[in-house]
């Protein structure tokens, strides 16, 4: 059966990408957040994923608000990067695990979560710039297979951050079933605090980022009570993302090992982390 | 419309709907073709939505504080950024109502200069 190897979190802030298409990783702005995701990639070297189920949201590029899904699953061969209207990014296209999305749909639908199944799409940054923080940006071929999971964090009803804990917890024993001797990582992705909408625009709150870096480990249940309201109140008009990292959570053991945890901000207008966990027991 | 959360809007029924048409004018800018049609004629693209003279103005003025509060989403109005470019940092500062120096220093911590 495939294997989980760990629980990945990740910010997909834009503006890393940008900085990273630019060279500006070195620069005064941008240095010390790429100073910290060495470790990320080197646990990521070391322990070798075949496959990267990625959970992320869209930001109005694949879906329009004529049709959301609150949560959409992929099972698609191939997902080429979208061009969010900058033109397309010098990126290489991501080779999709379908057979794996399609035994994570069914086990998904069995356990009473309905996503929509997803055969043919292009992606956005949410799934790009982690993809690029933790493997690097191939020039031809990424080194893993994906399987994309979309959340609905932007039109609200956006799910509630319980309902994300659980989806995790069936995709754990959907990946722990699936016929096969691949390694996995479930990658959480978004945030952290930052807001891009409204009068309070620039909010971002690096005490409370700092305590769900923290609590994501050790006290996940805490942060799967929050309502959606509290994570606006505390992380800002878009900080509802970081609910994506509960899936992650939610696949992974009680009891985890922080391999590595980063924080800086702000990267553009958002707190921006990385962390990696893995099962205590492997 | 009443915030719940101060200063801060949420992107709920009412103002999803409110914006729809806003917004969608903005998303059909992903696409190339659309790209050019809106740098030839404003004006021509922006009726081919439907907007209203008010939220033809916001967006001719490139007012990002009064496209939002007419239920635009800056993830899709961020996109007329691609046409007539203002980064993330100045559609917020905008928005909070402060100079984008002001709103470096104030909001994200930065010195004057060290702008993104
Ligand atoms: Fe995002």
């Amino acid at each position: 059966m495939a294997k989980l190897i760990g629980g990945l979190g990740s910010s997909h802030v834009p503006s890393i990408g940008a900085a990273m298409d630019k060279g500006l990783t070195q620069t005064e702005d941008w240095k010390p957040f790429f100073d910290g995701i060495g470790p990320g990639r080197d646990w990521v070297a070391a322990n070798r994923p075949d496959v990267a189920v990625v959970v992320f949201n869209d930001h109005g590029n694949s879906f329009f608000l004529d049709k959301v899904p609150t949560f959409a699953i992929g099972c698609a061969e191939r997902y080429d990067p979208i061009d969010e209207g900058w033109g397309p990014r010098a990126i290489p296209s991501f080779e999709g695990h379908a057979e794996l999305g399609w035994h994570i749909i069914d086990r998904m639908v069995e356990n009473r979560f309905d996503p929509m199944i997803v055969q043919e799409i292009e992606v956005d940054h949410g799934i790009q710039v982690p993809m690029e923080l933790f493997f690097g940006k191939p020039d031809k071929a990424w080194p893993v297979r994906v399987v994309p999971v979309f959340v609905n964090v932007i039109q609200y009803p956006i799910p509630l951050p319980s309902r994300c804990y659980e989806l995790g917890q069936v995709l754990r024993r959907a990946i722990e079933s699936f016929p096969g001797d691949e390694r996995v990582v479930v990658i959480g992705t978004g945030g952290l605090s930052h807001q891009l909408q409204g009068a309070r625009a620039g909010f971002t709150n690096p005490e409370a980022d700092r305590e769900f870096l923290r609590d994501i480990a050790s006290n996940p249940g805490r942060l799967a009570a929050l309502s959606r309201e509290d994570y606006v109140r505390l992380f800002g008009s878009e900080g509802a993302e970081l609910m994506m990292w509960l899936v992650m959570r939610g696949a992974m053991d009680p009891d985890v090992v922080v391999k590595h945890s980063h924080y800086f901000v702000p990267a553009s207008m958002t707190g921006a982390g990385m962390l990696v966990l893995e099962n205590r027991v492997a | 419309m009443e915030d719940r959360i101060p200063e801060t809007p949420l992107f709920d029924r009412s103002r999803q709907l409110r914006g729809y048409r806003l917004n969608k004018m903005a998303m059909g800018l992903v696409d190339p073709a659309n790209r050019e049609a809106f740098r030839q004629d404003e004006e021509a693209y922006l009726d081919r939505f439907g907007l209203s003279a008010e939220e033809k103005r916001a967006v001719m003025a490139r007012n990002w504080q009064e496209m939002v509060r007419l239920g635009g989403n800056v993830f899709y109005i961020l996109k007329i950024s691609a046409i007539s470019p203002a980064r993330m940092t100045e559609i917020g500062a905008h928005q909070a109502g402060m100079d984008h120096d002001t709103f470096l220093r104030e909001r994200l911590g930065k010195k004057p200069a060290g702008s993104q």
